[in-house]
């Protein structure tokens, strides 16, 4: 069972909001949300994004060099 | 039938021993002690334990009035219930969440917690949004989905009008209502429980 969306850890705030504006800039829909109970970052913020736009995800962050600690799948 | 402890001249903390001593032996005990201090230290203890504590200061000496409270007393009850009567109400009076340098923190704040709003509870059942907080109902919001989401759930949505006005922002609002100082005096008056960001 797929899970519908993905969080992508940063170790920070302005990573956080980085990530956002990047992301966006790539036409994919994300949104910031303190970072899931169930998965430890050092920042509190986290970025949504669709499980199935991972890969395009990740490769927007590394062309930028942005720092991540990953993508993660968010369970319920 | 009160009992009567007389600790007049003996050392600390033999009034206080002595007063617990009757305490278990009675529902009333009078404790004549020699001074304030005395007096003092046995209130606290009594006190502590739930009586009833009346000074009365004589010239041969204080008299502690220790009585114990019984289940009814509804006078005394000094306990706040949990969740009183009401609407549980949150007043956002800022677009940003707490205060500090930089906005740009306490606008991720903002929307953190809105997003939290959608899956933890209890929710509030009003939401009034005050000064640079309505902002926040207007188009081009960070938050105006959550918004929608929470007012689809029948959450109610107040803006303050003033506010909105002074902004220039009335033709904008995309989510709520547009409403009055009277309207959210009200509301913040009759709240049973008001949470402010």
């Amino acid at each position: 069972m797929e899970p519908s969306y993905g969080v992508v850890l940063v170790p920070s705030v302005s990573h956080a909001l980085r990530a956002e504006s990047l992301v966006r800039g790539a036409g994919i829909v994300c949104k910031l949300i303190p970072t899931p109970r169930q998965l430890s970052s050092d920042c509190g913020t986290a970025l949504r994004i669709p499980w199935s736009d991972r890969d395009q995800v990740e490769a927007t962050l590394r062309a930028a060099n942005l720092d991540y600690e990953g993508v993660y799948p968010l369970l319920p | 039938m009160a009992r009567i402890v007389d600790a007049r001249g003996l050392p600390c903390p033999q009034p206080v021993l002595r007063a617990r001593e009757a305490m278990q032996k009675a529902d009333e005990v009078i404790v004549i002690v020699d001074g304030p201090d005395s007096a003092e230290n046995v209130r606290r203890m009594a006190e502590k334990a739930g009586w009833v504590v009346r000074l009365d200061g004589k010239e041969e000496g204080v008299y502690v009035h220790l009585v114990r409270r019984s289940e009814v007393q509804p006078e005394t009850c000094e306990v706040a219930p949990e969740e009183s009567v009401g609407p549980r109400v949150l007043l956002v009076p800022s677009e940003t969440m707490g205060r500090g340098e930089h906005a740009e923190l306490g606008a991720v704040l903002i929307r953190s917690f809105f997003h939290t709003l959608l899956e933890v509870e209890p929710r509030p059942d009003v939401i009034v949004f005050l000064n640079s907080g309505v902002k926040l109902v207007v188009e081009g919001s960070p938050i105006l989905e959550d918004l929608q989401e929470l007012a689809g759930r029948g959450i109610r949505i107040l803006a303050c009008g003033t506010c909105l006005g002074y902004y220039e922002l009335k033709e904008k609002v995309a989510v709520g209502t547009v409403s009055n100082m009277y309207s959210i005096a009200e509301t913040l008056l009759t709240a049973g429980r008001l949470v402010s960001l």
